[in-house]
């Protein structure tokens, strides 16, 4: 545990716009590829700096109330501070962000502010289909976040420490040592938790674009859905920075980095172009089936 | 010094003086009876002071002694009874007035010779003298029937006949008996000429014996009573139940005295099913003066199963059967007393003192002299008598007095809650101009106080009038004239005064209860300011609650706890039914807090180890034979209160149904006793195994299990007041489970929870309250997008559900921190496993909260509404800023209490290390400032960002929303608000099924049919009473020849 210094605010930043501008790109990326899966082009690999400036850039807007403005505040502080919590790569004194505030607990709970701000925003708008989606989302995460805490407690109880760094630092020397083979149960549960996570099919009817036209968000336009959309790329990759720290050794270097996010982002894009879409209540049967006994079992064999 | 003898010539020549009267002279004729009653009374009085510190004396007839006359025994005993008995007479006179009058002066006569064999009864040594007595009550009573206008009235009075003269010839061929075996009908004599140790002599003895308890109508020889009681004049019931009873009781009592404890056990066994049975069949019943008469018997049977007790009560003896005999006799004089001034006989009937604030507490303090609630005789009886059976090892007598008792509660109080919540209606009027009635009345609850006052007095345990919160609650009761605004300001400076004045001898963690209790609930009473007029009844309720909390919190011995306990149950009870629907659920949640408390009771007296009393401290020093039992009824007790699963069926209409400042208290400040008892417990009894189960293992699993389903209940609710109150069952869970990790930061975790469960449900409780007010309503469906009219309702309800969710960076983060690193090094995993799952899904209840009320679409009906009332708000506004007070500074509440626990694991370490801003444990750290900081400026500089880039964006009206093909209109079809959850009931519903509640429905159920079966035994036919008398007499004959 390391103290605050002054200098760590300019290293976040320098985290912060890295890892943005890789999101930025490898979400286009996923994107083509779950485009070439389905036999089509795909977008342009920059498609998305071009969105996010139109999007910053329209000045046509209209607001609903006070929440429904602050909704995408809570969105891309969610998104910012889970990524700045953690520290980004091992060992690294420079990209270790601000992960002196608090530990892993901190990290989990931080997940949530987000989605609430935005459920919020997303409430005032007074549109049913918002409602609907929130409805969903919440019903949905409870359960797909149970199979992630289990998995998460029983790496606590494995090395004994709640400290992300100290966890990755367990992890090192050897292939083998990285909790993806010491503790392969917890892992499965994690990794089926974050399909769950990534809005990706088979558990995208939160966003349902058919039946309520994007869900939480669609209302939001302009600079409030860019704000969104920053966090849309932000958000993702900070949740599988934990992943990473936690059942795949960490990164020591922004190479390793790289790679690993690719990987682990896509399992969930190879499941998502491989499953069609499950309702609420049979995605909930399914991580209460299928994620939530290996969560168990990881906790209780640990 | 008058000679008792005058207590049998007076009235006898009294009686014979107006007989010579004539006919016109009936008023002269009452106003001698009602001097001859008032001197009986004085005489009676002066020998109780008389006899207070001699012993008993004894006066003879003939100049001669036993056998060759009658002698009269005088002792404290006696000189009570008279004066009881002689009271009853004096007032009942009083009361009877009208109907002596009209019957005439022989009436009189009679009613004075029914009080003049009472208290032969009493004081005769002789059995043959006994038998003279009884007979002449028989007949004087069988006299006194008739002055009532019930024309069932003579019938009943004849069935009474029927059965005394079977009674009668029993007696009679006993004493024949008796004197065949001994030569002598002295009492002392047959004593002395051992009459049990011959076979005749037995059978003499069981014959007198069973013919004077008879007269105590026991079951199932006493339909003829009940058919008494509901037909005869009440203020002679009140003779028949207080006078006649306590008489024969006595009578008894002395016949058992011939034979040696071995036949006690007739008197216990035969009382208790009495009892037993009394209080069932008084379940069903709706004619009030036959509940009473039910009530009646149940206490007969009670105080006669005391009588029975006597081998192992000892020096108590007396203490124990005059405190219930006594609350009985006042309690049960004042009901009927009262049912003569109502004229409908139907329970609710009693509607109509609603508007009488002094019948009502009259009628308050009556039930709880009956129940033996503090401060009352019976409380300090009934403690003590559960005590000594515990230590005698009666466990099934002492399950079956308090069983009895629970029964009692659940007839009384649910009458109760008929009187004060029913609409008035029907013929029960009140009779109007009757000062004289209600003067006596007046008398007798006074005299119920002033006997609770004397029996503190002579109590060894501690007097409940002595503690200054107490007193402090009850001197509410004589300024309830006073204008509401000054009475709350009088509450609020005694709460914050009295921790003022105690607070520097608190331990840290009696700190943490205390300020929760006494300066929250000063900041929940500000919130009373809001209202105007008097606010009749809220006050005493309120204060008594408090006191019964901040005296809980400061107890020594396990009495003083208990005493507390009760009365913080009872002030609740009384502010819960302020509700306007609360009247089912504040008698579910008296039942199940008495039920909870009569565990503590047990578990307490199996504690104590035929003592009295036990220091609290004391409890981890209980042999190991016994401690998990203790261990496992306080456990149960004290999750009564914090409505653990399985007992928790009451809560949710108890705080949903409150008024909106009642329940913050209850929910936020209440619950707290039961979490304080259990800490309490796991400190000095630690982990307790039963039958090789670990007992805080199952706390765990409670705990889990109550955090899972509270937390799935909730959010299926459509009343946001239900909402939350399922949510504290979910809470309270938490903290169990905290508890029952028997660590730390389990500990800790528990001790956050209160502080937090404080503040944010108290802040939540308030700000739903004031917007159900403004709505006039609590379904969330029917409410939507009220942020703009009530912002600050809005922001105390967003503050409040992100601390409940646990979500950075306000203070429901530290509870889950700490809740982390405390199952870190637990022993079981399982049951976290359940919650994990517990976690989330308040995410889902809390959204939904905010969501269908705030936000959303507005109703047209509300929008005119205004903010919440002023006073409402600015408790809340308290809360907002202390919930950002502990989120920052957490370490302010908790680093003394974190210390403190850490002497009771010493061995483990495993406390925090507070130092600087972070606090750390041994697995992680979290540094509560930081957090606060980052998001705030992270916050902030999106947020100056998007005002930046967005600022033009335009505010639209409701219904400029974007939406395919058609036009939405009406905010009803628009906010989508109802069954929000509807996918995760076709996923987990099917969890939500309530079968606790059917499990208690069955259980209640059961009861009342059982009830109403085997009460239709008494068929009011006088044939069938008497078969049942002599089934009851070979009955108990064939039991005796087992012994």
């Amino acid at each position: 545990m390391q103290q605050f210094e002054w200098i760590q605010i300019p290293y976040s930043l320098l985290t912060l716009f890295i890892v943005l501008n890789f999101g930025l790109l490898l979400n286009a990326l996923m994107a083509k590829i779950a485009a070439r899966v389905g036999r089509r082009r795909g977008i342009p690999i920059y498609q998305n700096y071009i969105d996010l400036i139109k999007n910053y850039g329209l000045r046509t807007s209209i607001t609903h109330g006070i929440m429904f403005y602050l909704g995408p505040v809570f969105r891309l502080a969610g998104g910012v501070g889970l990524l700045l919590f953690v520290p980004t790569l091992y060992g690294s004194e420079m990209f270790s962000n601000l992960s002196f505030a608090g530990d892993l607990i901190l990290a989990l709970y931080f997940v949530f502010f987000g989605a609430l701000g935005m459920a919020l925003g997303a409430g005032e708008s007074g549109h049913p289909h918002a409602a609907i989606g929130v409805s969903r989302g919440l019903s949905q995460m409870t359960m797909a976040e149970l199979p992630f805490a289990l998995a998460v407690f029983s790496v606590a109880l494995q090395y004994d420490t709640l400290t992300i760094s100290e966890i990755v630092k367990a992890q090192q020397g050897s292939l083998f040592h990285w909790t993806l083979f010491t503790n392969p149960l917890a892992v499965a549960a994690a990794m089926l938790s974050f399909l769950g996570s990534m809005m990706r099919p088979p558990f995208d009817v939160v966003l349902a674009p058919q039946e309520i036209p994007i869900g939480p968000p669609t209302e939001y336009h302009s600079s409030y859905l860019a704000l969104m959309q920053t966090n849309r790329m932000i958000f993702p990759i900070a949740k599988i920075v934990i992943i990473m720290n936690l059942f795949f050794g960490g990164a020591t270097n922004w190479p390793i980095f790289f790679a690993k996010v690719f990987l682990i982002y896509l399992f969930a894009v190879f499941v998502g172009v491989v499953f069609p879409r499950f309702r609420v209540e049979q995605s909930i049967r399914w991580f209460l089936i299928w994620a939530v006994p290996l969560g168990v079992l990881a906790i209780v064999l640990v | 010094m008058v000679s008792p003898l005058f207590i049998i010539a007076a009235p006898l020549g009294t009686a014979f003086f107006i007989s010579l009267f004539s006919k016109e002279k009936q008023r002269l004729a009452f106003l001698i009876t009602l001097a001859a009653m008032l001197l009986m009374s004085l005489v009676s009085l002066h020998w109780v002071f008389t006899y207070l510190t001699s012993g008993p004396v004894d006066y003879y007839t003939a100049g001669t002694l036993p056998p060759f006359s009658i002698n009269f025994r005088m002792a404290l005993p006696e000189a009570c009874l008279i004066l009881l008995i002689n009271l009853t007479g004096l007032f009942s006179t009083l009361f009877l007035k009208n109907s002596l009058l009209r019957m005439g002066r022989l009436s009189m006569a009679v009613l004075l010779i029914d009080i003049m064999s009472l208290s032969g009864i009493v004081l005769t040594r002789d059995v043959f003298n006994l038998f003279v007595f009884l007979e002449l009550m028989a007949i004087s009573t069988g006299g006194l029937v008739l002055l009532s206008e019930d024309n069932r009235a003579p019938a009943a009075g004849l069935k009474y006949l029927i059965v005394s003269q079977l009674v009668t010839i029993l007696l009679l061929i006993g004493i024949i008996f008796a004197y065949h075996a001994t030569g002598t009908l002295n009492i002392d004599g047959l004593t002395v000429a051992s009459l049990t140790h011959s076979t005749g002599g037995k059978l003499a003895f069981f014959l007198i014996l069973i013919a004077v308890i008879a007269e105590v109508k026991p079951f199932p020889a006493n339909g003829w009573a009940l058919d008494i009681y509901e037909s005869a004049h009440p203020s002679f019931s009140v003779i028949f139940s207080v006078a006649s009873s306590s008489a024969v009781l006595f009578a008894t009592a002395k016949i058992l005295s011939i034979a040696g404890p071995e036949w006690l056990p007739i008197a216990s066994n035969v009382g208790i099913i009495t009892f037993l049975a009394a209080n069932l069949f008084a379940l069903s019943q709706t004619n009030d003066r036959r509940l009473l008469g039910y009530s009646s018997l149940g206490q007969s049977g009670l105080v006669l199963a005391i009588i029975g007790q006597q081998d192992i009560l000892g020096d108590h003896y007396l203490y124990v059967a005059g405190g219930i005999l006594l609350a009985h006799a006042v309690a049960k004089a004042g009901l009927f007393w009262m049912s003569g001034i109502i004229k409908g006989r139907e329970l609710t009937d009693w509607t109509t003192i609603q508007g009488h604030p002094f019948l009502i507490f009259s009628f308050a303090t009556f039930i709880a002299l009956l129940i033996g609630l503090p401060p009352f005789p019976a409380f300090y009886a009934k403690w003590e008598l559960i005590h000594s059976l515990a230590g005698a090892g009666r466990f099934p007598l002492l399950a079956m007095i308090l069983l009895g008792t629970l029964l009692e509660v659940g007839y009384l109080f649910r009458w109760f809650g008929i009187i004060l919540k029913r609409k008035p209606d029907g013929p029960g009027v009140l009779q109007k101009k009757r000062h004289r009635k209600r003067m006596v009345i007046a008398a007798t609850t006074a005299v119920g106080w002033g006997m609770g006052y004397l029996w503190g007095t002579l109590s060894p345990l501690g007097h409940l009038f002595h503690a200054t919160p107490l007193l402090f609650a009850l001197s509410f009761l004589l300024l309830d004239w006073l204008p509401a605004r000054i009475k709350n300001s009088l509450a609020i400076a005694g709460l914050v005064g009295y921790f003022a004045l105690q607070y520097a001898g608190y331990n840290p963690m009696q700190l943490i209860f205390a300020s929760v209790i006494l300066i929250g609930g000063a900041v929940i009473l500000l919130a009373g300011f809001d209202n105007t007029g008097r606010r009749i009844g809220f006050y005493p309720a309120t204060v008594l609650m408090f006191a019964g909390l901040i005296q809980l919190i400061e107890a020594r011995t396990s009495f003083d706890f208990f005493a507390a306990w009760e009365i913080l149950t009872v002030g609740s009870y009384y502010l819960i039914l302020r509700g306007k629907q609360s009247e089912p659920h504040a008698l579910s949640y008296i039942l199940f807090s008495l039920g909870g408390a009569f565990l503590i009771l047990t578990g307490f007296s199996l504690a104590a180890q035929g003592g009295y009393q036990i220091e609290l401290q004391m409890l981890g020093t209980v042999p190991q034979s016994v401690a998990p039992w203790v261990f496992l009824f306080l456990a149960l007790g004290f999750m009564t209160k914090t409505a653990a699963i399985g007992l928790h069926i009451w809560l949710p209409g108890a705080h949903a149904e409150a008024e909106t400042d009642v329940s913050p208290m209850v929910s936020g400040i209440l619950l707290k006793a039961g979490l304080y008892g259990l800490m309490l417990l796991l400190m000095t009894m630690g982990k307790q195994q039963l039958y090789g189960v670990e007992l805080t293992h199952m706390l765990l699993w409670i705990g889990a299990l109550s955090a899972l389903l509270g937390n799935l209940l909730a959010i299926f609710q459509e009343d946001a007041k239900r909402l939350l109150a399922y949510s504290s069952i979910g809470q309270m869970g938490y903290a169990l489970f905290g508890l029952a990790l028997m660590n730390h930061l389990g500990w800790l975790m528990a001790m956050m929870f209160v502080i937090n469960h404080y503040i944010y449900k108290s802040m939540l409780f308030l700000s739903i309250g004031g917007v159900a007010r403004r709505t006039g309503t609590k379904e969330m469906y029917r409410m939507g997008g009220l942020l703009k009219l009530m912002p600050l309702s809005f922001i105390a309800v967003l503050i409040g559900i992100i601390a409940v969710s646990g979500v950075p960076p306000l203070s429901g983060f530290g509870g889950r921190w700490i809740f982390y690193n405390a199952i870190m090094t637990s022993e079981y995993r399982l049951p976290i496993a359940v919650l994990f799952l517990a976690g989330p899904i308040a995410f889902l209840y809390l959204f939904r909260l905010i969501h269908t009320i705030f936000l959303g679409q507005l109703k047209d009906e509300h929008r005119r509404i205004q903010e919440a009332p002023f006073w409402l708000i600015v408790p809340q506004m308290i809360f907002v800023a202390l919930l950002m007070g502990v989120a920052l500074v957490p370490g302010v509440a908790l680093r003394r209490v974190d210390h403190y626990i850490g002497q009771f694991f010493p061995n483990e370490g495993g406390g925090l290390n507070w130092s600087g801003m972070t606090i750390s444990s041994d697995f992680g750290y979290w540094n509560p400032v930081a957090i606060m900081v980052v998001v705030g400026v992270m916050f902030a500089t999106l947020l100056a960002w998007l005002l930046f880039v967005n600022r033009q964006a335009q505010v639209v009206k409701q219904f400029n929303i974007v939406y395919a093909a058609e036009r939405p209109y009406r905010p009803e079809t628009t906010h989508f608000a109802w069954n929000f959850y509807a996918p995760y009931r076709k996923a987990l519903g099917f969890l939500t099924q309530p079968l606790v509640t059917r499990f208690w429905q069955t259980v209640t159920d059961l009861l009342h049919a059982a009830s109403d079966l085997f009460r239709r035994i008494y068929t009011g036919n006088g044939q069938v009473y008497a078969i049942h008398l002599l089934a009851f007499v070979v009955m108990v004959y064939l039991y005796s020849k087992g012994l």
